[in-house]
C-alpha cells in the first residue's frame, strides 16, 4: 500500500489524472471542440478528484493496511471511483445551477457521474497496482542487500578456525590452561560472528572481540605478533556500533601484514577522542600488497564502510593507506 | 625417516614433533619457519620427507615445493594446510599426500608411508601440476656451492652466459640454470629485453642513452656501467618505455 502522504506518490496520482484529461481531449470526437478554457476546467476537476482520492488513501492507509490483503486492496481500489462519483454529482449540480455548460446537460447527470467514476476506477487501479509492484521490488532489493551484508558480517575465514583448532590441539598436551583460554576466546568470536545480523554491538564489545581475536593469533604466531592496544579511558564504551567492525580490520592486519613477514611485527590499535568524534587507528607493518589478495582486503573494508555509512551517514569516515611497508586504517565515528 | 618440518607457527611445529615422536621411527632433523628456510635446510640436510605448510611468509609452501622439485635428489613433499585449497585439489592424485589441520596421527602415519614408498619421484610431477598462473617470487641459485634464493624484487638484470644465466642483484651475482627465454616468458611483465643475452628489471630502468657512434645503452639505477641495447631490441624497448 503506497503512502500518498508522500509528495512523489501524490504527484504520480495527479499526473495520472492529468493524463486522462489529455487523452480525452485529444480523442477525435464529433460533438464538441476542446477550447483552452474547457481543458483548464477539466484539468482542475480531474486534479481535484485525484487530490481528494490521494488524501483519503493517505488518511485511511493505517486502517487499510490492517485489513487482510484480499479485502484491503479492493477497498483501496474502490476509493477513487467513489470519490469521483460523489465529486462529479456535486460538480454537475453546480454546473447546472450556474449554467456554465462545462459538463453534460441536466438530464445526463447520472451518466456524467458514472463515466467519470469509471475512468477513476481504471486509473486508480492502474496507479495502485504500479505502486504495489514497485514496493514489492523495492522490498526484494532491500532484503537482498541486508542478507548480503549479514553474510559478509558472519564470515570468519575457515583458515582461522582450523588453524586455531590445530593450535589448541598442540596446547592441550603442554599447556592445558592456555588451551582452555583459547577455547573460550574462540567461542566468543564465533558467538559474535554467528549473531552478526542480529542487533547492535557496542564500542566496548567490539574492542573486547578484537582483543580476543588477537589473543588467539598471538598463540598461533608466537613472538612474531606483538600488539600495542591503547584505548583512551574517557571513551563511551556503550557507544552503539554495528557488529564486527573492528575484528575484520585487525584480521586484515594479521593476514595481509604481520603473518606475511618472516620477522613479524607490531599491530597498533589506538582509540581516542578527536573533538566530538571517536578516532580509531589500526596500523601494521606489511609487505607490498599483492594483486591477488588486495581484493579480499578491499572487500572487507568496503563492507565495513557501508555498514558504518548505514548507521551514521556521512558523519562516519574511513581511510586506508599503504606506505613504505606500513598499512594504516583510520576510522572516524560520531560520538553523539 | 629423516623429516624436515616447515611451518611458520611454533605450536603447529610442536604438534608435528609430538605426533612424530608418538609414531616412532622418524627423526626430525630440522625445523623451518618459512619457505626460504625450508629450501635452505633441505639443501643442507637432505631430508627424506618435508612436511610443508602452505601459508608461510617470504616463500609460501607451493613455491617452496617448486624449488624443492629441482633438487637432486628431491625430497618427498607432504603439504599441510588449514583448509582445502583449491590449488591442492588440482594435483591431489599426483602429490605424495596432503594433510589438513588439525592433523590426525593416523593420517600422518599414512602420509609418511606413502612418502617412503614414492620418495622424491612424485615431487617433480606434482609441481608440474601446480597452476601456471602462480609466478615464482624468488630465483633459485644452486650452482656455486650452497643454495641461494634471490627475491625477484632485488634482481637488477639477467645476463645469459654460455649455459647459464647470471643474476645481478643487490647482494651480488649468482648463476641459475633457467634459460633467459623461459625467464622472459614467466616474468615478462617485470623485465625488458635489451639484447639477445640480457633482460633488465623494468623498475631499475633509469634512462636510454645514445653515444657518438649511434649505439644505444641503458643506465640502471643500481648498476654502475651502461648496458648495450641491440638494434633488434630497440624498437620494442622504446615502445615499452613509452608506456611506463
Amino acid at each position: 500500500m503506497p503512502d500518498f502522504c508522500r509528495l512523489p506518490n501524490l504527484f504520480a496520482a495527479l499526473a495520472a489524472a492529468q493524463m486522462a484529461v489529455l487523452v480525452i481531449a485529444f480523442a477525435p470526437a464529433p460533438v464538441q471542440e476542446w477550447t483552452g478554457e474547457r481543458l483548464l476546467v477539466a484539468s482542475v476537476f480531474a486534479q481535484w478528484l485525484a487530490l481528494l482520492s490521494g488524501i483519503l488513501l493517505c488518511k485511511l492507509r493505517g486502517t487499510l493496511q490492517r485489513l487482510p490483503l484480499h479485502i484491503g486492496a479492493p477497498t483501496a481500489c474502490l476509493i477513487p471511483p467513489v470519490v469521483a462519483f460523489l465529486g462529479s454529482l456535486l460538480v454537475h449540480e453546480l454546473d447546472s445551477a450556474f449554467a456554465f455548460g462545462y459538463s453534460l446537460p441536466g438530464a445526463y447527470r447520472l451518466r456524467f457521474a458514472l463515466g467519470v467514476s469509471a475512468i477513476a476506477a481504471l486509473l486508480g487501479a492502474a496507479v495502485l497496482r504500479y505502486f504495489y509492484v514497485q514496493a514489492q521490488w523495492d522490498a526484494q532489493v532491500r532484503a537482498h542487500a541486508r542478507s548480503e551484508v549479514q553474510a559478509l558480517q558472519a564470515r570468519i575465514r575457515p583458515h582461522f578456525l582450523f588453524n586455531s583448532m590445530n593450535t589448541i590441539a598442540s596446547l592441550v598436551r603442554h599447556d592445558p590452561v592456555t588451551a582452555e583460554r583459547a577455547v573460550e576466546d574462540l567461542a566468543d568470536l564465533f558467538r559474535a560472528a554467528l549473531g552478526a545480523g542480529q542487533g547492535e554491538s557496542t564500542l566496548g564489545e567490539e574492542l573486547v572481540l578484537a582483543e580476543r581475536y588477537l589473543a588467539i593469533e598471538k598463540l598461533r604466531l608466537g613472538e612474531r605478533l606483538r600488539v600495542d592496544f591503547q584505548v583512551a579511558p574517557d571513551l563511551p564504551r556503550d557507544l552503539p556500533l554495528p557488529r564486527l567492525i573492528l575484528q575484520p580490520l585487525v584480521e586484515n592486519a594479521v593476514l595481509h601484514g604481520v603473518s606475511r613477514l618472516a620477522e613479524g611485527g607490531e599491530i597498533t590499535l589506538r582509540a581516542q577522542r578527536d573533538g566530538n568524534r571517536l578516532k580509531l587507528d589500526i596500523g601494521n607493518p606489511c609487505p607490498p600488497p599483492r594483486e591477488r589478495d588486495s581484493g579480499g582486503n578491499r572487500h572487507a573494508q568496503s563492507s565495513i564502510a557501508q555498514r558504518l555509512a548505514h548507521q551514521f551517514g556521512p558523519r562516519a569516515r574511513m581511510t586506508g593507506e599503504y606506505r613504505d611497508g606500513y598499512y594504516a586504517v583510520t576510522l572516524w565515528l560520531p560520538l553523539n | 625417516m629423516r623429516v624436515l618440518v616447515a611451518d611458520d607457527e611454533p605450536l603447529a611445529r610442536q604438534r608435528l614433533r609430538d605426533l612424530l615422536a608418538e609414531l616412532g621411527g622418524h627423526e626430525v632433523i630440522g625445523e623451518a619457519a618459512n619457505g626460504r628456510e625450508a629450501c635452505e635446510l633441505c639443501d643442507a640436510l637432505s631430508p627424506d620427507v618435508v612436511l610443508l605448510d602452505i601459508q608461510m611468509p617470504v616463500l609460501d609452501g607451493l613455491e617452496a615445493a617448486r624449488h624443492l622439485a629441482t633438487f637432486e635428489p628431491a625430497p618427498a613433499v607432504v603439504f599441510c594446510t588449514a583448509y582445502d585449497e583449491h590449488a591442492l585439489a588440482a594435483f591431489e592424485a599426483r602429490a605424495v599426500d596432503y594433510l589438513v589441520k588439525p592433523i590426525r596421527l593416523e593420517r600422518l602415519a599414512e602420509a609418511l608411508e606413502r612418502a617412503r614408498r614414492y620418495g622424491g619421484e612424485r615431487t617433480a610431477a606434482m609441481v608440474r601440476a601446480l597452476p601456471e598462473a602462480q609466478r615464482r617470487t624468488h630465483l633459485c641459485a644452486r650452482l656455486r656451492g650452497s643454495l641461494r634464493l634471490i627475491p625477484l624484487d632485488e634482481v637488477h638484470y639477467l645476463q645469459a652466459e654460455e649455459k647459464y644465466v647470471v643474476v645481478h642483484h643487490s647482494r651480488g651475482e649468482d648463476l641459475i640454470e633457467d634459460s633467459l627465454k623461459a625467464l622472459e616468458v614467466e616474468f615478462g611483465e617485470r623485465f625488458l629485453r635489451i639484447h639477445r643475452n640480457c633482460l633488465v628489471a623494468r623498475d631499475e630502468l633509469q634512462e636510454l642513452r645514445r653515444d657518438a657512434e649511434g649505439r644505444v645503452h641503458v643506465k640502471l639505477r643500481h648498476v654502475d656501467g651502461p648496458l648495450e641495447v641491440s638494434r633488434r631490441c630497440l624498437p620494442q624497448l622504446r615502445q615499452r618505455v613509452r608506456l611506463l
